[in-house]
């Protein structure tokens, strides 16, 4: 590149006008050094004090500003994170204790159900059986009793027949005496 | 005029002439550039700096980038030391890199391609640069010029080359940065004149050429900046911190 530029130069520098009015180049002629060695040193001094005074400074700030604000932003994060996740095992120590009260008192309440329910199951039963015991001793009662009147019916029955068939009276004793007999040998059957 | 790729370097007066103890300091073109160059500087940090926004708009995004830029570039190379110079190398860098900017604008003037103007700032670059050497480190600061781990029989001989490369600096920074800017405008400039000679039929190559060159150009603006305040910070660092 650098050789490119020289030829390139030489041929402009054999062209035509170029040893006019400042040959060469401009760069070495001194007529406006100290001209622009006295500008340079203004504008560098002014620029060089107001960017140190004034810009370095509030830009420095602003970037401390927003690093402090960063850092600020996420030491709460982690504050709130830790908080939350403090929160949460108390969230959960206090859903496992009702999980707990829960299932106790789902025992306590069958428990106290089964309860109950036998208690009054067993009355009922009580119940019942004092009803077959007296049902029992009525069907009983009334087998006794028809005992008695089948006795008294079918003596009737025998004295009548007798003396429907011999036309004479039979004892009455004879008769109570031989159905006694007969109901004694087959009274087993019906009851 | 513009068959001369020299021309865009002539300085001229503007306005009356100011003579000051028989020494013309009169305002010129050369000047005006300075001026309009730390105004635009200013005028850019003022809007970059004027509201405190913890979520930055685009120029003070560009501005906090600049700070933190030349921050980095000092303390990777300077050290912590290096902090209270870190206005002067801002200003530094913003100074070079508006002024070469400022010089790719079309009909501008370019104030660093003037060997007089970065031969003033590179002398007080070397002559600050020194002071602050002898300052910190008295005569000890001579140390410099005798690298460590050389043998004897040679040291003569580096002792001299380095107080050659030592002395060289100024010339070589101020040099640097002249040498480039003023050819790449003078290139630009001779391609600018091969499109209008060659005309609309052979034109269109030097001016892709040019496209091309104006690139390439504004990456050199910003390197030579970049390059003038890291050298900078590097004369710094070999006066805060004398290597042994």
């Amino acid at each position: 590149m650098k050789s490119l530029f020289i030829v390139l130069i030489a041929l402009a520098a054999m062209s035509k006008d170029l040893y006019t009015a400042e040959a060469g180049m401009p760069q070495l002629d001194p007529t406006y050094w100290a001209s622009q060695a006295f500008w340079l040193i203004l504008v560098f001094t002014i620029l060089y004090i107001s960017i140190s005074k004034f810009y370095l400074p509030k830009i420095k700030n602003n970037l401390d500003n927003r690093d402090s604000k960063i850092k600020e932003d996420l030491e709460n994060a982690n504050k709130f994170k830790e908080q939350s996740e403090t929160k949460l095992k108390d969230y959960n120590l206090i859903l496992e204790g009702a999980k707990k009260e829960v299932s106790k008192i789902h025992l306590e309440s069958k428990n106290a159900l089964d309860k109950d329910l036998q208690l009054k199951k067993e009355v009922v039963e009580k119940e019942i059986e004092k009803e077959i015991i007296n049902a029992q001793k009525e069907i009983s009662d009334l087998k006794k009793n028809s005992i008695a009147s089948i006795k008294s019916v079918s003596e009737n029955i025998v004295s009548t027949i007798i003396e429907n068939i011999t036309g004479d009276k039979l004892n009455e004793s004879s008769i109570k005496a031989a159905v006694e007999d007969i109901s004694k040998r087959n009274i087993n059957k019906y009851l | 005029m513009a068959s001369n790729p020299m021309q865009q370097f002539t300085v001229h007066k503007i306005g009356p002439e100011i003579k000051i103890a028989g020494v013309d300091l009169s305002f010129t073109n050369a000047s005006l550039f300075m001026v309009i160059s730390a105004a635009a500087i200013l005028l850019f940090l003022f809007i970059g700096s004027k509201e405190k926004k913890i979520i930055p708009d685009k120029i003070q995004l560009i501005a906090e980038m600049f700070y933190t830029f030349v921050a980095k570039m000092i303390s990777d190379t300077a050290g912590s030391k290096a902090k209270p110079y870190f206005p002067f190398i801002f200003s530094l860098f913003m100074f070079v890199l508006f002024c070469n900017m400022v010089g790719m604008l079309p009909y501008s003037f370019t104030v660093t391609s003037h060997i007089i103007v970065t031969l003033i700032m590179a002398m007080f670059i070397f002559i600050a640069v020194t002071i602050i050497g002898f300052l910190k480190h008295g005569f000890k600061y001579l140390s410099i010029f005798v690298p460590s781990g050389v043998p004897v029989i040679l040291l003569p001989l580096i002792t001299i080359i380095e107080i050659i490369s030592y002395l060289s600096r100024p010339v070589s920074l101020s040099v640097r940065l002249f040498a480039n800017m003023m050819a790449g405008h003078t290139m630009l400039k001779v391609f600018g004149g091969f499109v209008v000679s060659l005309g609309l039929l052979g034109g269109w190559l030097p001016l892709s050429f040019s496209v091309a060159l104006t690139g390439l150009e504004i990456l050199v603006a910003f390197l030579q900046a970049y390059v003038f305040a890291i050298l900078t910070c590097i004369y710094l660092n070999d006066a805060l911190n004398l290597h042994h």
